[in-house]
């Protein structure tokens, strides 16, 4: 048949523009496998012999595990932290709206828009009067603050769009405020909380600039020893950035793969909603 | 949202218990206090003055002094000096120019390219093995900008780039894309653009999706013909998304400084040195701190007025659809 022969080949045509987008990644990935004199070969090669030395290489790294480990605490602590505050905030500001709750919610939002270069500047000199740089807690609240507003503005989007008969119904049967809460109405806006989780864990497993100037030995993550890796002297190993990158890029990737309803809400902070 | 009495006297139904009603009407007192609100907002107005007000009078303060970080002198009180020198740096105004050409190129470009493509994966419903195409399209974008940044690196390199290989295959010679200061600025513009066009693919794809189906079917009945349908039905529908996407899109493009520090820091001269990676440079190279907050006090009003644009299309697009 003529249009379903048609429509193979748009099909295709997708597929072929999304794995264009893909390649560099891919080209990465493949670095990762490859000896260090196949790396520079000329011309560039895409069928070789795989090694898995590198890899094992990135394992044996001294720092690595310490490294990774700290990426996961301060991700998933961070982010634990900013869901409950926001949490809290976005159900009082949804049901209750106090006076300044549009400006508090801007203004929360305007400094996530600031580049990170200028956010931390006042930071790093309050962390050193206070004696809180380089420590773990120092970082693990900062980067929940880091994670606050867009979960924040993610939740009372979907806060606002439950009913309050909910609320209303449940008090009347005799539900506390805390019941209602937490049994009644948080039950619902669990696609605002994975989405809020999901974005907010991917921004801080990412962030570099805050970890590297705010962190310390006992609280820096991944991309400062991929940052630092490049930095120290001339010469960069390919083979280790390569397959560090691999490691570490391969978490966000499955997440959105697996999350990928939430990508919308999750990267508009919940300003945009819809099917994809 | 539907909802029926009998749903929801199942969702409140739990407390009935004996136990439970005793905890609730011990906190019955809390739930009815007027200050109850303003309990629940306690943590975040915790985070927020400590880590927002404090740094921010701290920021504005600094900006009035003169303090270098290593030396021993203390700060000095110089007034709006730090700003005169800002107003009077030609470097500095490069840079900004750097950074809204940057911006304009970069959101441009990616926006075109992401709303031809977001057409084009519009009718995507029905392809084989949709959810991982568009997770390998949609990769980019999540990815750690120091890991692209230097990734890039290896891809750009002059001497064996896979990048390299393939302009000498096309067109018969190599570049050194970030070496040279004639390409640097257009290879970072590059980077950022593959690394957002998804972005701005996802976007038109979620303005496509709030155009009602029944105006696009009429418009089929009708055989309105494409640039029509484009012109007044998925437009005067879609825009508004888009325009959230653009200017997201935007801020985030101002606030770039991991990418192009590990890719170029800046280099080569100045050729791509953003204001983003000036004000690190200030702060933690040159660690003139009073220079640095000067220039963060500036970089913040401009995100202010980002944010109170993007807020303002927000309402004027759900005053609009009738969403409040």
């Amino acid at each position: 048949m003529k249009t379903s022969w048609k429509h193979h080949l748009y099909h295709l045509l997708l597929w072929l523009i999304a794995l264009l987008f893909f390649l560099p990644v891919l080209w990465i990935f493949l670095a990762a496998f490859k000896s260090a004199g196949e790396l520079v070969r000329w011309p560039p090669s895409w069928i070789f012999t795989p090694t898995f030395d590198n890899i094992g290489e990135v394992f044996d790294r001294p720092n690595f595990w310490a490294y990774l480990r700290m990426s996961f605490i301060l991700s998933i602590g961070a982010v634990v932290i900013a869901l409950v505050v926001a949490f809290l905030a976005a159900y009082s500001f949804s049901r209750y709206k106090p006076t300044g709750t549009n400006f508090l919610m801007f203004l929360l939002l305007s400094v996530r828009m600031v580049p990170a270069s200028a956010v931390v500047v006042p930071v790093f000199l309050m962390y050193n009067a206070f004696g809180w740089g380089k420590t773990l807690p120092g970082m693990l609240l900062f980067y929940a603050m880091f994670c606050i507003p867009f979960s924040l503005w993610i939740l009372k989007g979907f806060l606002d769009g439950v009913s309050l008969r909910y609320d209303e119904t449940a008090l009347v049967n005799g539900g506390s405020r805390l019941h209602v809460i937490f049994r009644v109405v948080l039950p619902q806006v669990k696609p605002g909380l994975v989405a809020a989780a999901i974005f907010n864990l991917i921004f801080v497993w990412n962030e570099f600039l805050f970890n590297y100037i705010l962190g310390g030995q006992g609280s820096t993550m991944v991309p400062v020893l991929l940052a630092t890796g490049v930095a120290e002297g001339g010469s960069i190993d390919w083979s280790f950035i390569a397959s560090l990158s691999l490691i570490y890029m391969l978490p966000p990737i499955i997440a959105i793969y697996l999350f990928q309803k939430y990508l919308l809400v999750g990267m508009t902070f919940g300003t945009v909603r819809g099917e994809v | 949202m539907v909802e029926t009495g009998r749903q929801l006297d199942q969702l409140a139904g739990a407390p009935v218990a004996a136990p439970a009603r005793q905890r609730a009407s011990r906190w019955r007192s809390l739930d009815d206090s007027r200050f109850f609100p303003t309990l629940l907002l306690l943590p975040i107005l915790i985070f927020f003055v400590i880590w927002n007000i404090i740094p921010l009078l701290w920021l504005t303060g600094l900006s009035f002094y003169r303090y270098k970080v290593t030396s021993s002198r203390p700060a000095q009180y110089i007034g709006f000096d730090n700003f005169v020198e800002i107003f009077q740096s030609t470097t500095l105004w490069n840079t900004l120019g750097r950074t809204l050409t940057f911006m304009v190129l970069s959101v441009g470009l990616a926006t075109l390219l992401g709303a031809l493509l977001g057409l084009l994966f519009w009718g995507s419903t029905g392809m084989p093995g949709r959810r991982l195409a568009l997770t390998l399209l949609f990769t980019p974008m999540i990815l750690p900008p120091v890991a692209v940044g230097t990734f890039y690196r290896l891809i750009y390199d002059p001497t064996f780039g896979v990048l390299n290989y393939y302009t000498d295959r096309i067109f018969g010679r190599t570049f050194d894309f970030l070496g040279n200061k004639d390409y640097a600025f257009a290879a970072t513009v590059a980077v950022d653009v593959w690394m957002w066009t998804p972005f701005m693919i996802l976007m038109t794809l979620a303005a496509l999706g709030s155009v009602p189906k029944a105006e696009l079917e009429a418009a089929e009945v009708d055989r309105l013909p494409w640039l029509k349908r484009l012109r007044y039905i998925i437009l005067p529908h879609g825009k508004f998304i888009l325009m959230l996407g653009i200017l997201l899109r935007t801020i985030d493009a101002f606030k770039t400084t991991d990418l192009v520090y590990l890719m170029t820091n800046g280099g080569p001269g100045n050729t791509t040195d953003l204001v983003g990676l000036r004000l690190y440079r200030t702060g933690f190279e040159a660690f003139q701190m009073g220079d640095a907050s000067a220039l963060a006090v500036i970089t913040l009003l401009i995100a202010i007025a980002f944010t109170s644009i993007y807020l303002y299309v927000l309402n004027y697009r759900e005053a609009r659809a009738g969403l409040r």
